[in-house]
Parts: C-alpha cells; structure tokens; sequence
C-alpha cells in the first residue's frame, strides 16, 4: 500500500540503461560504417546493442502491471511511449541484422548498400532510442525533476557515453574484424563526454535548483537529501571523475576499468533520475500532509477482518 | 449504491429507511430484493439531508454485513474477560437472564439491577418501561454529557427546553461549545445558507473547527470557562442596557436580583479567566444582544466542563430571556412536547416504579435534577402545563459514575447486575479504569450490541442487535419534540439479531410483563404511538410511506396564551425550581474544574489545559473504527498540539506522545495545529483497536489511547445540581512516548 | 454535445471526507485507492489569528490532457462532453498516464494491474444522475453540470465568480474549478 504515489521502479531505470546504452552502440556502429568503414566496430558490440534494447523491452514489459496485454503499447501513434516501442522494435532487428553482415555464413552479408542502408538507419533509430527516455520523462509537467528539454540531452550524452564505453569493452572481448584504429580513440572520446555529462548535470542542477519552489526540493534530494551519497560518490566520483581518469591512462587494463565504471555511473544515474523524480510532484495544496497521514499499509486493522 | 448493481432489475423495492450513525437520522432509499439491502443512497426528498450522506452513512452495507458483527446470542464460557463464547438460542439465552435477574431482585431488591444506555440510538423508552415494571430506578446513560442538564436547567427556568431554532428568519446564531462543522453535518449546510443570506454566526469554542473558519466570530476562549464568559456577557447585556425591557418586564421573575448579582462579572472580570480581551467579549455580547432575533444553539461543550456546568447552563439560558429570544419568530422555541401523538413518556410506565423505588435511585441524594427529586418536580410542572412531561429515560437518571462506584464498593447498596444497550461505557464514559474495574467486578451483566466492544467482552451474555436499515425509527429528540419523522425497516433483521425492543420486551414478557406489553413488533408500537395524529394509516409503514413526516403547525409567543411551565408562570431569572432543590436560584460562579487560579500547585505539575473529546469525522464517539474505509482515513489516533508548544517539547508531528492528568496517562500521536491555543491540549474520543485481541489483557487495548482515563468523576468534580462530570477544562501534561512503548498503564 | 465540469466551492467544503468514502465505496475500489481525497490548508497563521481551508481534490477531466497524450494503448481516453476516463480491457498498466498527470489523479490497483481513475460516474451521467461524490455532499460543496447549459449552477460559477484553476500554468486545462473565500 502506497501512501505517496505510484511510481516507476527499479526494473525501469534498468531498462532506460540497456535501451539507451544499446541504440547509441548501434549509433556507433552505424556512424563507423558509414564514415570510417566496414568492420571498423566490433560485431559483439552491433550484437549487444540490439540484444541490451531487447533486454530493455523485456524489462519494460515486466514493469507493466499486465505484462501478457504488452502488445497494446503499439496501439497510439500521439503516444511518447508508443513512438519509443516502435523505434526500439524496429532499431532491435536492424540491430540483428546489422550484425549478420560481418558473417561472411549469411549469404547478404556482402551485399554493401544494403548495410550502409541499415547502417543509417541505426544511426537515426539509434539516436532516437538513446535521446527518448529524456523526451519522455522531459515532458512529464508535473515532475519537477524531470520537466523540461534537460533530460534529453542528458539522456543523449549518457547513452553515448555508455555505449562508447561498451563498444571499447566489446572491442577487447572479440576485436573488430578490421584495424583496432577507431576503437583505440574511444576511451578519449569517453572522458571527452565524460567531461561534457559531468558540465551538464551541474547545469541542470544549477538552472533547476534556482527555479520553482517544486523543482529546488527536488534538487536538494540529490545535493543535501535522501539521494546525495548516490549522487556524489556513487554517479560523480565513481562514474564519472575515476573513469575519466582511468580513460585518460595509457593503459587497456585502466581504460577497460574506466569504462566497466562507466556503464556502472550510467546505471546508477538512471536510478537516481527515476526514484528521484518519483518522489516528487507539484503538490497540491495539502496534499503532502494528506498523504502522510494515510496508513503506510503494514498497520493492523488492514488484516482484520477478511472474509 | 454500488456501482455493479442494477437498480432497475425486477423485483426491487425502494424502502424509506434512515442512517443511524449520529441522531441526524439522515433520511436513506433502501434497495431491497428478496430481503437483502442492494444498495442505499441518501433521500433527495429528506428535508434534512436532502440526499446527502457522510462518510458513515455511506458504509450502511459494509456496517450490515461486517464479518466482526455478533449475529447470535453469546455466552460466556470461560473466565469473564477470557473470549471463550459459546453460541445459544434467544430462547435460553432469555430464560436464563431472567432467572439470573429474578434472583437478584430476590435477594437484593430490584435496585441492585441497572441498566446502562449511551447517547440516543434506539428505542430506550422501552428499557424504561422494562425497568419500572421490574422496579428499580437505576437506569441511567451518559446522556449527563451529552444535552440532559442542559434540559432540564432550562426547563426549570422556562418551562420547556428551547432546543427548536426557527433558524429561518434569524439573524445571529451562536454556536457555543458546538461544531457542527464536524458532528452534524445535515444541520452546517442549512446554517450555511442563511450565512449567505446575512445570518451571523458566533463560534464560541477554544479551537479553531470546521465551523469556525467560516464563522463572522469566533471567540477562542480557555477551556471551560464558559461560565465565566456567559456571565460576562449577562453583565454587559443588562448594565450595557442591552436587553428586552418589555420582554423582561413582563415575563420575567428575578430581573432585580440578577442584576444585583451579576454586577460584579464585568466583561474585566471575565477576561484573565476566559483568556479572552474585555473587547471580544463586549463585542460579542453586542452582537447577540443587538442583532435579533436571534438564537443560542445547544452545543456539548458546556454539558462537560463538570463543576460549573450547571451553573454556566443557567447563566447562558438567561441570555435568551433578557433578549427576548424566546418562541418568537426567528428565536428558540418552547415547542412543549408533542399534543398529538404519544410521546416517550407515555410509553416509559413511570407510574409503575413505586414512590419507595424511585427513592432509592443512586446519586438522587447528591445529584437532584436529573433524578427523581428534580425531575419528578419539573414533569409534575410539565404535566400541568403542557399535559404532558420530558422523557423520563434520559432526563431522570441514576448518576453513572455513582453505580459504578455501587458495585466496586457496595455504597450505598449493591448493584450486582448490569444491562448494557446501545453504550460502549469503557471508552466513553468518565475515569475509564474504575469503569473497566466496575465491568470486572459487577456479578451479572448483559450487553446488547453490534460489535464485540471491550465492554461486551467482560459481559456474561452478549446478544446480537438489529441496526437501522433492520428496524424502524422514530426521529424526534429524545422523544421530546412536537415533531417527528418517520423510517422504516428495509429488511427484518438478518441472522439471528433483534431489535432493542424486542430484548427489553421478549425479557419483560419472560418475567411476567406480558399485559404491559401488548405491542409484538415495533411497528405496531409506533402505529399506536402514531395513530393519535390522525392521517388514518392503517400501519405504521403506511404511515411512512404516504406522509413520512409530522410538523404541527407552528404557534408563536405560546406564553402570551398559556405563560411558562414553572412555579410562578413566567421565565424564573432567579430560580425557585433550583432554590427549592437546594440550588443557588442565581447562577454562582465556579473557576474550571481544574485550574491554574484556584490550584497552582496542580497547574505547576500539569501545565497545560486538556479538551477531551468532540466530534471528528468519520467516526461517532467509539464506533465504526472496524470498517476500514473509515479507518483508512484516519487510522490512529491523535492529539492536537500547538507547533510552538510542540517545539517546547521536543515534540513533532506523528510522535506518540503520553497525556497525563491526575487520573492516569494515555497515548496519541501528536497533531500539529495552529487551531489550538499554545496552552491547550486537545484529544480525541473514543479510541480503542477492535483488530486486537478482545480477551483480558488486552480487550483492544482499550485504555491505551482512551481519552477517558484522564476526565475526572469525583463527586467534587461533577457539577452539583446534574451531576455530570469533567471532561473538558481539565489539566495535563504531554510528553513524548520513548521508544514505541506499548500500554496506557 | 455536453461539456461537463465540476466546481468546488471551498467556502462550503468541511473536510468531511464523505465524498471520498461514497467514491470509494459506490465505485467498489480496493481500500488504498483514493480517487478524491480532501485535503486541508490550515489553519494558517497565527493563534487566534487562522484561516484554514479545505480543498477537494479529483481528476481534473483536463481539456487537454496529459494522460491521454501519454497513453501508449489508448487505454486514456477523453470524450467529446470532456469526460476523460480508462477503457481498462486496453490498459497495461505502464504508469505513463500516472507519471503524466499533474494532479496526482490516477491511482494503480493492484489487484488487476491496470490504472483507474475518477470518470465522472460517466454512466451515472449518462443516465441522468449526479456523480456519487456530489449526491452525498451535505454542504452542496461539489457541484457538477454541463458548460454548454447557460443556465446551470455550474456555468454561473465558473463565469460569475472567482473561480479558479489548480496548476493552471501548466495549460492542461482542468475543467475542475475552485471557488475560494
Ligand atoms: N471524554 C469525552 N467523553 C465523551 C464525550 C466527549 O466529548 N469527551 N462525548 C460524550 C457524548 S456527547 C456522548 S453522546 C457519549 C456517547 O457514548 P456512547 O453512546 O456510549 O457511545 P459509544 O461509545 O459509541 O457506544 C455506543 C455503542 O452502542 C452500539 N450501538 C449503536 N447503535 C445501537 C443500537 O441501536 N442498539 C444497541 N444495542 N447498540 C447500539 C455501538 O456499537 C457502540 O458500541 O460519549 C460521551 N463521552
Ligand atoms: N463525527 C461525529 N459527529 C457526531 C458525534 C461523533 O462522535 N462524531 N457525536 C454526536 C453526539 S452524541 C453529539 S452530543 C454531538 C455533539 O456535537 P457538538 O455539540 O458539536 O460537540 P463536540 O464536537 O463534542 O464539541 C463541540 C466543540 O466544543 C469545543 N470545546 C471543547 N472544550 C470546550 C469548552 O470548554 N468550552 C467550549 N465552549 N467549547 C469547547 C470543541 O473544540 C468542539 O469543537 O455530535 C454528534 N455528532
Ligand atoms: S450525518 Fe452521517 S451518520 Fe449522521 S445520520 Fe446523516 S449520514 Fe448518518
Ligand atoms: S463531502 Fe463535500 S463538504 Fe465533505 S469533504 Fe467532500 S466536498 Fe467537502
Ligand atoms: S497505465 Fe494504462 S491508461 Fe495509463 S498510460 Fe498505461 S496503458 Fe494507458
Ligand atoms: S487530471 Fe490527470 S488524469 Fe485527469 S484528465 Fe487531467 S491529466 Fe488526466
Ligand atoms: S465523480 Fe464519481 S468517480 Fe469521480 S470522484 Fe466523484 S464519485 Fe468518484
Ligand atoms: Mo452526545
């Protein structure tokens, strides 16, 4: 029994972390292909990305409260969520068959225009998954937290920035067909975003922090509240400071740290973004003391009497 | 009404039945089909409730068919206290309550048996008549608390009791000690209407209510302290000239020394004690007195504050006097009781309880004008006034606190056996740990009751009562109004369960009552009752059905016709009612039960001014804390503490805190309001856990969270003329509870 | 076509809570799910110095409503005459439209996983009958009716006097008004 209010939970954040993380692996990809050249990305990582949004939906639809009716969540084209099921399904199986090109067994994987095709398409459909979750959580008016165009760019660069850092670990696990040249340059790239994400928190802190009255407690949750020590040692120090040092090292082993920590940040980030707007909304006048005073659901008298 | 429930199936009825949670008797549409209630909703056509319904009325269903609901006559087994029942038929049941109760009679006199009642929810005129064929004058209710002194005072000053407002045309109403904000809700609409219409309303109470916060006034004053504040307001009123000089002249006795007496209560006076300003009160007393006419609302408060209750009674019924505020247009009105149909009274047998019984009621020699003494004065004076007299079973009692003292003492006789009906005695009335002694000491008891309460838990037999929708009910104040309205049965009573009725009369009839009670059902006792008014219904649910209602046609200034029913024909200023009982016929004044003037070293170990009790929603006094839709909404209980005082105390908001007064402590949880004065403390009533365990030890943790533990019933604390007791104007203090102790101890 | 609306007149509102109880209990939902509570601002100020005033709070049937936007199934839906509601068959229970409203109006049952919310008792209006929550109010505090009727109680309100939006900036549009002091 909730006394608050009903709020998405853990299996969300999780499923915002592999789907964004996945489409910007598959942006890569793509954007590898497209401008630098065949083979350029390992094909576990094309793999991972498409099986990481796969992992999302599944997530996603155990979140449901009527999971086996998932199907519906096609059915509104107006719908942020219905445009996202869509784009993710379709990016999932391009994803597939992106990876099938570099097995020379599947008889269309020389069929070049075809991959670059399917390449570009990852690239559009890729941006799209890892910008959404910020879209949609963006327009969600009464959530101090999240309000707002913020989140997408957050979201953005936090995909990207996983994903960069995943292609890398994919990379060691089962090198790309051709020369390592693009994949040695991404833990740079990674501490480059890395820098840019760690700008654009304390930004959108910042602008949030000094807005509406809602909005600054919700920002205080993570500076001085209930969320701080996720905040700061959990996404700041440890997924974002330590990797980007460990990315500026000249060593694989260091590099490969960095960037298992930061997917760690990118996890930890989704779950402060989710429970933390969960928490609040724009109360309504009394509401806040209304709900406190509801029974929390363990008291005594609700196991009375059931027939 | 339910959602999934097709109304318009075949086979429905539609019943004119009433809610039953509080004495509003909301007007409600049954829906019935084979016996069993589909669906209810609020009468669009009641003329009070207009098709509304609180919170309670609304779970009339899940009240009917609770599964912790007593649905067959229980008999204790094991130990009394210890849970163990065993189900029996009426018929023993019956039988061997009255063989245990022939017994007592036999062995120590008819007296030795009592009955307890609670406020006005079923047919008590019944239990009246049952006692007064068996014999003994001890029946009583903790109606001491609730409106009975306030009668009776005022019908020995007046003659009648002005409880009937013609609020239609009036212009100022003050509410004093009343919320109906919050306990009569039916009544808070219509006040609000004329509000709007340029009615103004005075709240006179030392939190700020529901009502309050829409008042034109409110007067925040220290807990009971009322007395001090009506005799102000009587000062300002006559030395202000203020008053109705005809109307006085010609109606009153008593103006010169009344005048006399009151000249030393200066509005000055009144103010250290009242916690009030000599300019709020002035104005206040301004504003009733210029702006007429005008009506004064009875309000609970004052039937509480123990010592000066009788008193600031007095003080505050003459108010209506000097202004002229009586049976005119716009004013309270002196009703009398009903011409045209047969009131309680006349159903109670009061001619059966021989002169020698009525002696010997408890608490008469103490307490002499709600017993025998005064009440037998004021009905002879009714009687010939009006024909008829004030409802015996209500305004002539034992003293409650007195019989309980009976049994764990002996003094002034035994009482061995008690029947509860309709009353939950532990939680509601006064000093609940000598009441919960009592219950374990007494040798016999019965209850009649819907729920396994903590008092029906200590009982010998407990036996299942038919609620509202299964019975009919006759709304018209304690059987004392010139109206009445009408309800009927929706269904006959599910399981085994009986009417309050049929107990007192199936028990009569087992002991010999048979040719006094020739009424099977209630129904046919209502049509006797009714048939005088002359619509010629063949049945009672004709009756219902076809005119529902009973308004006489209204006659105003009755006195120019008939004068007032007291001893000298005119409103007694100064009463000979009360002198002749031994009473100060002047309203004297009484500091607050307990306070920091009269008794600093007590003030000194209890700082604060305790409240205890008033209405809140959704519950009604220690009911309907099983039906967890009224539950969820307010699931413990809670202690309303000013923030600043809080502060002080290192106290915050949702702590269990421990009050304490003189009498024992308690736990709720602290509620931080503004609504209080930083030296006020206010509880709420009522409280126990009916999903504990209902055996000793624990009987719902019954005294945990009791506001009762803390009011005082000695006999120094009970008002002198009514004997009711103290509950509000008491002193406490309020500290936090360590830890999440568990216990009222 | 009707336009339906419903005015809260906190001057008259008690905080008795009877309308939550006949909503919960008329509507049969689970224990913990509120679709109207009423909350209390107050008292205000300084001792004997208050204020203090109840605020009845409800789906706000919203002109233009978040939660139907949001709705990935076209479970939320809003009907021509305003009312906006859940088709349940079509609900997954996904929260968007709870994540979407503003007002805190949409509440999860947890017996069945989908998403409820107030309807405006629309198939008691369809019939003719006032919602439960407004039937049952003795103070007359809710009042509900048609817009596009010049002659209703609820049209003069809403033009006549102060009445007033909840979270009016947000441009949802509540077609719920607030008349206060
Ligand atoms: N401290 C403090 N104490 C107070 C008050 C206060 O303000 N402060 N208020 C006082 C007032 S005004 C009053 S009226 C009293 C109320 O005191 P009571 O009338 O004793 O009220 P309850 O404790 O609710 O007990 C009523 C019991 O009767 C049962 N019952 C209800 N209807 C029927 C019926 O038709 N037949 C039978 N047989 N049983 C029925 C219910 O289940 C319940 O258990 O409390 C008084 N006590
Ligand atoms: N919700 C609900 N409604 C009820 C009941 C219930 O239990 N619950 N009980 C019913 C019954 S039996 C009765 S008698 C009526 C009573 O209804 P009311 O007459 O309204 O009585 P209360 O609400 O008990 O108390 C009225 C006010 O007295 C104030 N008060 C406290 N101490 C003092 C004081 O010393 N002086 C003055 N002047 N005021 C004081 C309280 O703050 C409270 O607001 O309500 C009936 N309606
Ligand atoms: S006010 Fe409530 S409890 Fe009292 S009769 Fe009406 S509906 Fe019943
Ligand atoms: S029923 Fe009416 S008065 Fe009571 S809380 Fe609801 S809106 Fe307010
Ligand atoms: S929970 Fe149901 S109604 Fe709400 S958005 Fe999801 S599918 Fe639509
Ligand atoms: S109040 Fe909430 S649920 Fe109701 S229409 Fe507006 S957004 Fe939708
Ligand atoms: S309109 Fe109907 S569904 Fe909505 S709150 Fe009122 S009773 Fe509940
Ligand atoms: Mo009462």
């Amino acid at each position: 029994m909730k006394n608050k209010h009903e709020g998405w939970g853990w299996m969300l954040a999780v499923d915002f972390f592999f789907a964004g993380m996945g489409g910007a692996m598959l942006v890569i990809a793509g954007a590898a292909d497209l401008f630098v050249g065949e083979g350029r990305t390992s094909a576990l990582a094309s793999f991972l990305g498409a099986a990481f949004m796969g992992l999302g939906s599944g997530l996603l639809i155990f979140e449901l409260g009527r999971p086996f009716q998932s199907w519906r969540v096609f059915m509104n084209p107006k719908a942020i969520l219905t445009a996202g099921a869509w784009t993710m399904s379709l990016a999932i199986g391009a994803g597939f068959v992106y990876t099938t090109f570099s097995f020379a067994l599947f008889p269309w994987s020389g069929w070049v225009l075809v991959r670059k095709l399917t390449a570009a398409f990852l690239i559009v459909a890729g941006l799209v998954v890892a910008a959404y979750p910020g879209i949609l959580l963006g327009r969600l008016k009464g959530r101090p937290l999240w309000s707002g165009s913020g989140m997408t760019s957050l979201f953005l660069t936090s995909s990207l920035v996983t994903a960069f850092a995943a292609h890398y670990l994919c990379g060691l696990l089962y090198p790309p067909a051709a020369i390592g040249d693009v994949l040695a340059k991404f833990p740079a790239v990674t501490a480059v975003l890395l820098a840019v994400q760690l700008v654009l928190w304390v930004s959108y802190l910042w602008v949030k922090h000094s807005s509406t009255a809602a909005e600054t407690i919700a920002v205080k949750r993570w500076i001085s509240g209930e969320y701080a020590a996720a905040f700061k040692y959990g996404f700041i120090l440890a997924g974002t400071l330590l990797p980007l040092a460990l990315a500026l090292a000249d060593a694989p082993l260091f590099q490969a740290a960095g960037a298992a920590l930061t997917l760690g940040g990118g996890l930890v980030m989704r779950l402060l973004v989710i429970y933390g707007g969960n928490a609040d909304r724009t109360w309504l006048p009394g509401e806040v003391q209304y709900r406190s005073r509801l029974p929390h659901g363990d008291e005594a008298f609700l196991k009375a009497w059931n027939k | 009404m339910s959602k999934s429930i097709d109304l318009e199936q075949e086979g429905i009825e539609v019943k004119k039945s009433c809610c039953y949670f509080c004495h509003q008797n909301c007007g409600v549409l049954a829906y019935v089909k084979d016996g069993r209630v589909l669906a209810i909703e609020g009468d669009p056509t009641f003329p009070t409730n207009e098709g509304g319904l609180c919170c309670r009325g609304n779970i009339a269903l899940q009240h009917l068919d609770h599964p912790a609901r007593i649905n067959y006559p229980l008999k204790r087994v094991g130990k009394r206290g210890e849970g163990k029942w065993e189900q029996i038929s009426w018929d023993q049941a019956l039988g061997e309550i009255a063989a245990r109760l022939t017994a007592i009679r036999d062995q120590h006199g008819a007296e030795a048996v009592a009955t307890a009642g609670g406020t006005s929810r079923t047919d008590d005129w019944a239990r009246r008549r049952f006692m007064n064929i068996f014999g003994s004058p001890n029946c009583f209710h903790n109606s001491h608390l609730c409106w009975i002194p306030t009668f009776m005072v005022e019908t020995a000053i007046y003659g009648w009791c002005p409880f009937d407002l013609d609020l239609g045309t009036s212009r100022c109403l003050v509410l004093w000690g009343q919320n109906p904000g919050a306990s009569s809700m039916p009544e808070m609409h219509h006040i609000r209407e004329l509000q709007a219409k340029g009615l103004k309303i005075i709240v006179i109470d030392p939190r700020f209510t529901e009502t309050a916060a829409k008042a034109d006034l409110w007067l925040p004053l220290r807990p009971g302290s009322d007395l001090a504040l009506a005799l102000a307001w009587v000062n300002v009123i006559i030395h202000e000239g203020l008053f109705d000089p005809d109307f006085v002249n010609e109606y009153c006795e008593g103006f010169g020394e009344l005048a006399d007496h009151v000249e030393q209560f200066t509005p000055e006076w009144a103010a250290p004690l009242t916690w009030l300003t000599p300019e709020q009160i002035r104005e206040s007393a301004y504003l009733y007195a210029t702006t007429k006419p005008g009506n004064i609302q009875w309000g609970v408060a004052i039937d509480q504050v123990g010592k000066s209750a009788g008193a600031a009674m007095h003080a505050r019924a003459i108010l209506r006097a000097l202004t002229g505020n009586l049976d005119c247009p716009g004013a309270d009105l002196l009703t009398g009781p009903s011409q045209d149909s047969v009131t309680d009274e006349e159903m109670e047998a009061n001619d059966m309880l021989p002169a020698a019984q009525k002696a010997k009621q408890i608490g008469a020699d103490k307490f002499k004008l709600v017993t025998w003494p005064g009440y037998g004065k004021i009905a002879e004076l009714s009687k010939k006034h009006w024909g008829k007299a004030p409802t015996a079973e209500w305004m002539c009692e034992a003293h409650p606190p007195s019989v309980f003292n009976a049994i764990l003492t002996g003094q002034p006789y035994p009482v061995k056996a008690l029947l509860v009906a309709a009353t939950n005695p532990v939680n509601s009335y006064g000093q609940s740990k000598t009441i919960l002694e009592a219950l374990r000491a007494v040798d016999f008891m019965v209850t009649c009751e819907y729920w396994m309460t903590p008092t029906a838990a200590l009982s010998d037999y407990v036996l299942p009562i038919a609620g509202a929708l299964e019975r009919p009910t006759i709304t018209n104040s304690y059987g004392c109004a010139d109206y009445l309205l009408a309800s009927q049965r929706a269904i006959q009573p599910m399981y085994e369960r009986r009417n309050d009725y049929n107990f007192w009369r199936d028990l009569g009839v087992r002991m010999g009552q048979e040719e006094h009670w020739p009424w099977q059902t209630v129904e046919e006792a209502y049509h006797y009752r009714l048939e005088p008014l002359g619509y010629g219904a063949e049945s009672y649910d004709e009756f219902v059905e076809l005119y529902r209602f009973h308004f006489p046609e209204r006659e105003y200034y009755k006195y120019k016709r008939i004068g007032f029913g007291t001893p000298s024909g005119k409103i007694e200023l100064y009463s000979t009612t009360l002198k002749e009982l031994g009473y100060p016929p002047l309203p004297e004044y009484v500091g607050p039960t307990e306070n920091e003037l009269d008794d600093p070293d007590l003030a000194a170990k209890f700082p604060f001014v305790l409240t205890t009790g008033n209405g809140f929603m959704p519950f009604h006094h220690s009911e309907h804390f099983q039906i967890k839709e009224l539950r969820f909404l307010r699931h413990e209980p809670r202690v309303e503490i000013n923030p600043a005082t809080a502060a002080e105390l290192c106290i915050e908001e949702g702590d269990w805190v421990w009050i304490e007064t003189a009498r024992g402590r308690i736990k709720q949880k602290a509620a931080l309001t503004n609504g209080v004065h930083p030296h006020v403390i206010v509880t709420e009533r009522g409280w126990w856990f009916p999903e504990r365990s209902m055996a000793e030890p624990e009987l719902g943790g019954c005294l945990e969270s009791n506001t009762n533990v803390l009011t005082s019933v000695a006999d120094e604390h009970c008002d002198p003329l009514s004997g009711t007791w103290a509950n509000r104007g008491l002193l406490c203090r309020v500290y936090k509870v360590d830890g999440d102790a568990k216990g009222g101890k | 076509m009707a336009r339906y609306a419903i005015v809260f007149d906190t001057r008259r509102c008690i905080g008795c809570h009877s309308c939550t109880v006949a909503c919960r209990v008329n509507n049969e939902l689970p224990l913990d799910m509120i679709y109207n509570p009423v909350t209390t601002v107050g008292p205000a100020g300084v001792y004997p110095n208050l204020s203090m005033v109840h605020v009845p709070l409800i789906c706000m049937h919203c002109d233009n409503p978040p939660c139907v936007d949001a709705c990935p199934t076209g479970a939320s839906q809003r009907r021509d005459d305003g009312i906006v509601f859940v088709e349940d068959r079509k609900c997954v229970g996904c929260l968007a439209c709870v994540m979407a409203c503003p007002y805190g109006a949409r509440v999860k049952n947890h017996a069945t996983g989908a998403v409820q919310k107030c309807d405006f008792c629309k198939d008691r209006v369809d019939a003719g009958k006032l919602p439960y929550c407004v039937l049952t109010c003795h103070q007359k505090a809710r009042v509900f009716g048609d817009l596009d009727e010049p002659a209703s109680e609820v049209c003069k309100l809403v033009n006549g006097q102060r009445a007033v939006r909840l979270l009016a900036e947000l441009g949802t549009e509540p077609y719920a008004f607030y008349i206060y002091g």
